[in-house]
């Protein structure tokens, strides 16, 4: 998975290249996903589709990670409302990522889009652990519906750069996820794929494990 | 004059109050285009009221009589300051003298109201079109805003009922033995549904008119039977799979409801207010289709021109919003859903005739029943509305009208007023608006026409002429006559230029700007208009700055340009032009919004005010950035869109404590109410009702606090982790002191 660190330095550089041009160019901050496809199709890696649905508690940090992944670009947002997608390519699968709003009534509006659905992001703020049991709930009935009964899982466990967070141990035993399918790539046998990684999308680090780990199943 | 004591009089603000005396100097030196923002309906206790018809110049202009007229003794002629034809005073004007003149010839009438003695006009009509592809709550609380309504709309106003879900009832409410309503098809075989077909459908023709009451019944005579239909509507019979969307024949509901007033009601007031709860998905106008499976487009299909069936709905709702037009009628659009309707289709129905646009989250949010309701309580004597509008614009000869961007459409009336550069709708000096409120504001473009290099002999001068029935079935004629000064021509360039300097308002400047920016945002992709936005700002600070070239330290901006550069950072970052996480939906509702207010609300929509409430003295405006952010105080946040408390951490925890409720704190508790009683005010002013949020600092809802504040202190940042010295943004986003000093650095460049 060289490919995609590789890219990270490329568009870091990228980023760089573009501060040392003039203020009108340092200012466009928009560009840098042409850039991506641009990229990604040259050394040919669109080569396949999937639907992913980020999914957790407002707050969770999904806006935030969507952002990361589109442009290279950590920004601060408002709370989602409407539904939103964005197609991203992340090693070689290209995928449009649904991110929707979080909060308690936007819920209702997830299993709109669980109809051929290939991926489940579901985010924790692993900081707010009051919220641990709000959270269990809504996994819970995720994991539980039958529409959803074969769809791979990723659970990011989000904001770990946040002082007091607990130990991925803890995290797990307190969203009842002692019990997944392995962080390699193994042959599940029917059995749905589902994985806890520990990640912090300001600093930058852990989601791509998860991504890496998803692309095995899509 | 400061330029807000214009608009206290007039209703009309302009970018630049000294005018450039020739073309070339205006393409040199007018950096922010020559502009104004009109507000037909501004209240002012100022404004005079006469009971008889204007004086019309007969020469080409069509200009009227005003306080710029020439009049000498013996009083029988005036000149018209805008062709210069000299008209004669009719018989019932001979009493002039020095001393006694007609209202609108004095010196401080500047706007001044007709009343015309043509015949009244029935009240304002009202067609409600009703989505029953909702949940039952859902239905439920509509139907009451619904009944509620008929309370508040004078009785002697026309109203009626459509609903539509796979299929479309018109309710004949003039029948009164049991509801009775003609169903149409939703998705009929032909994709265009003309008045013929309606007339087929419904018979009769002799009592297609407003007068046999069929489909259209004042309250008085209906309320009762309207109220029990309303309460017997049941949602659409239709069976929806789990991985369906409902039939929702949108299109057709909007055809029937267009076609049925174009043909009962044709230019007299009205309003078609459309409740809309989801997606179109059958018939001419679906937006997706019914297989969940296919999502609705978005941004990034959009941009990429990947979108089914975008276009042909957004024709269809345009040919839809032309005919409306046409015939002198409002279309307004209640869009509550928690996932997108198919606005970004629909906008130009709206934006073409002037209704309204409201997103809430759904039927049962205050942000629908409290604007719903608002939309009726307002309507009485204190708050003014207009119906079946028409703005004219004369100009003085030597300058020309380009255009206007705001919620109307051209009239394709090309006079000699009109200029050769377009902007906006351009190419008409009149526009139709089939509704208008005390809010209502038009941007108006404008370039010296003049090629000369001596300042014209004539006046600087704007006449805007608006007509519109009022909510009693008045015309009306209002018109505001404006003057603004030329430069004083010297040799001296810097002089010029500071005369033009001293007549900048760097508001209203912003505010066209950003007008002009959402504009091509229909067009242009984003990030070009972005770099040129920092182009045409980068060389207005570089002509208007004082500086010593190459030297950015010696940077200084006048005070009426120093906080301009300020509304364009925050103009770039906001969600006008920032289009991620936002729906294709929501940023058409965000650039109606902004398309319609007037300067002080648009300046709160760029750059939102943000209020201090703390024990260290009385409250006080903030500066937008994360600075102003400290524990122990409470933030009040008006975004127009959304109004926030915020609680700084310790006052949350000492509310969570429960001191409030100590009766030794009474000063915490007043702490505490002051917020709230501002954010009530705010509220009850504001239209459409905004999302209100109450929270504290740490807090998942803080983001609407920490998104659209400059990010002064972030994670990346060297500066102390000091709670007092305000909050951390984790952000990459460039700061507005970095913007500046780029900016000042690009500025004096030689």
């Amino acid at each position: 998975m060289f490919l995609f660190d590789w890219f990270w330095n490329v568009l870091s550089f990228l980023v760089i290249m573009m501060e040392k041009m003039s203020f009108v160019t340092t200012f466009s901050l928009i560009g840098h996903s042409k850039i991506l496809n641009l990229l990604l199709t040259t050394i040919g890696l669109y080569n396949k589709n999937a639907k992913i649905l980020f999914l957790g508690l407002d707050n969770a940090g999904k806006t935030t990670l969507l952002g990361v992944l589109k442009d290279g670009r950590l920004s601060s947002y408002l709370p989602t409302f409407h539904p939103t997608s964005e197609e991203l390519a992340m090693g070689n699968i290209r995928f449009k990522a649904f991110d929707l709003g979080g909060h308690e009534s936007a819920r209702r509006l997830w299993k709109d889009y669980y109809p051929s659905v290939d991926a489940i992001v579901y985010l924790i703020d692993s900081s707010a652990q009051d919220r641990f049991v709000e959270s269990k709930k809504e996994l819970d009935s995720l994991l539980s519906s039958d529409e959803l009964a074969n769809v791979p899982f990723l659970i990011l466990g989000n904001k770990v750069d946040i002082g007091g967070t607990p130990s991925e141990e803890k995290f797990r035993a307190a969203l009842g996820l002692t019990q997944t399918t392995g962080k390699g790539k193994t042959t599940l046998n029917g059995v749905r794929p589902i994985e806890v990684f520990m990640c912090s999308v300001v600093k930058r680090y852990g989601y791509a494990e998860g991504f890496r780990w998803l692309a095995n199943y899509l | 004059m400061s330029f807000d004591q214009s608009e206290d009089r007039d209703g009309v603000r302009f970018s630049w109050n000294v005018w450039p005396t020739s073309r070339v100097e205006a393409t040199k030196n007018l950096l922010v285009p020559l502009g104004c923002l009109y507000t037909p309906l501004h209240q002012s206790p100022e404004i005079t009221q006469v009971p008889y018809p204007p004086l019309r110049c007969k020469g080409i202009c069509n200009a009227i009589l005003n306080p710029y007229c020439t009049i000498a003794p013996p009083y029988k002629t005036w000149v018209c300051p805008f062709c210069l034809q000299h008209n004669q005073f009719p018989p019932h004007y001979a009493g002039i003298s020095d001393v006694n003149r007609p209202a609108e010839l004095l010196p401080h009438v500047t706007t001044i109201e007709y009343q015309l003695p043509t015949a009244e006009t029935p009240l304002p009509i009202y067609l409600f079109v009703v989505d029953v592809c909702v949940p039952d709550d859902e239905l439920q609380s509509l139907t009451d805003s619904l009944t509620m309504s008929l309370s508040l709309i004078p009785e002697n106003s026309y109203v009626g009922l459509i609903t539509f879900g796979s299929m479309v009832q018109l309710y004949e409410l003039g029948f009164t033995s049991c509801p009775k309503s003609y169903v149409f098809r939703g998705d009929p075989p032909t994709n265009t549904f003309k008045i013929a077909n309606l007339m087929q459908k419904v018979g009769s023709p002799e009592t297609m008119n407003l007068q046999s009451k069929r489909f259209l019944v004042p309250v008085s005579e209906c309320e009762f039977h309207l109220t029990s239909i309303l309460e017997e509507i049941q949602k659409d019979p239709c069976r929806v799979a789990s991985d369906k969307r409902p039939l929702r024949a949108t299109g057709m509901a909007f055809s029937v409801a267009s076609a049925l007033l174009s043909t009962v009601a044709s230019n007299m007031g009205g309003r078609i207010m459309a409740f809309v709860g989801g997606p179109g998905t059958s018939g001419p106008g679906l937006v997706v289709s019914e297989d969940l499976r296919e999502p609705i487009r978005s941004h990034h299909e959009v941009i990429k021109g990947k979108t089914k069936y975008t276009s042909k709905a957004y024709q269809f709702y345009k040919s839809i919003g032309e005919r409306s037009v046409a015939s002198g009628h409002a279309i307004d659009i209640f869009s509550c859903s928690l996932d997108q309707v198919g606005l970004y289709e629909m906008r130009e129905m709206v934006k073409l005739t002037g209704g309204y646009m409201v997103l809430a989250d759904s039927f049962d949010h205050p942000m629908f029943t409290q604007s719903f309701q608002k939309i009726f309580t307002r309507e009485d004597n204190a708050f003014k509305m207009g119906y079946n509008a028409e703005i004219q614009v004369c100009t003085s000869m030597s300058l020309k009208v380009c255009g206007a961007i705001g919620h109307m459409s051209s009239k394709n009336n090309k006079t000699s007023c009109v200029g050769e550069n377009e902007i906006g709708i351009g190419g008409t000096s009149s526009w139709k608006v089939c509704a208008l409120d005390q809010n209502s504001t038009f941007a108006f473009y404008f370039e010296i026409a003049n090629t000369q290099q001596n300042a014209p002999e004539q006046l600087g001068l704007v006449q805007f002429i608006t007509s519109y029935q009022n909510s009693f079935g008045k015309q009306i004629l209002r018109v505001s006559t404006i003057r603004r000064e030329w430069v004083q021509h010297t040799i001296e360039q810097q002089q010029n230029i500071t005369m033009l300097a001293n007549g900048f308002d760097q508001e209203t400047s912003a505010v066209l700007m950003a007008r002009l920016a959402v504009f091509k945002a229909e067009t242009e992709e984003l990030p070009d208009i972005t770099r040129w936005l920092d182009k045409m700002l980068i060389k207005l600070v570089s002509k208007y700055a004082d500086y010593r070239r190459d030297d950015p330290t010696s940077f200084k901006l006048v005070l009426n340009f120093s906080i301009y550069p300020h509304f364009m950072f925050h103009l770039r970052r906001s969600s006008f032009l920032q289009v991620f996480n936002s729906s294709p939906d929501e940023s058409s509702f965000y650039r109606f919004m902004l398309n319609r207010e007037n300067v002080s609300n648009s300046l709160i929509m760029i750059q939102p005010t943000l209020e201090k409430y703390s024990f260290n003295g009385p409250p006080h405006p903030e500066v937008l950035s994360a600075s102003s952010i400290s524990t122990d105080s409470i933030l009040l946040l008006d975004t127009f869109f959304h109004v926030l408390i915020f609680h700084g951490e310790t006052i949350a925890q000492w509310r969570k404590a429960g001191y409030d409720k100590d009766p030794q704190h009474q000063n915490f508790r007043d702490l505490l109410q002051a917020p709230k009683d501002d954010a009530a005010h705010i509220l009850k002013e504001r239209f459409p009702y905004p999302r209100y949020i109450v929270c504290d600092q740490h807090s998942g809802e803080a983001r609407f606090l920490l998104a659209i504040i400059d990010p002064n202190i972030t994670h990346t940042s060297n500066t102390p982790q000091d709670p007092s010295k305000g909050e951390i943004v984790f952000t990459d986003d460039v700061n507005l002191h970095v913007f500046l000093e780029h900016l000042k650095k690009f500025a004096v460049q030689s």
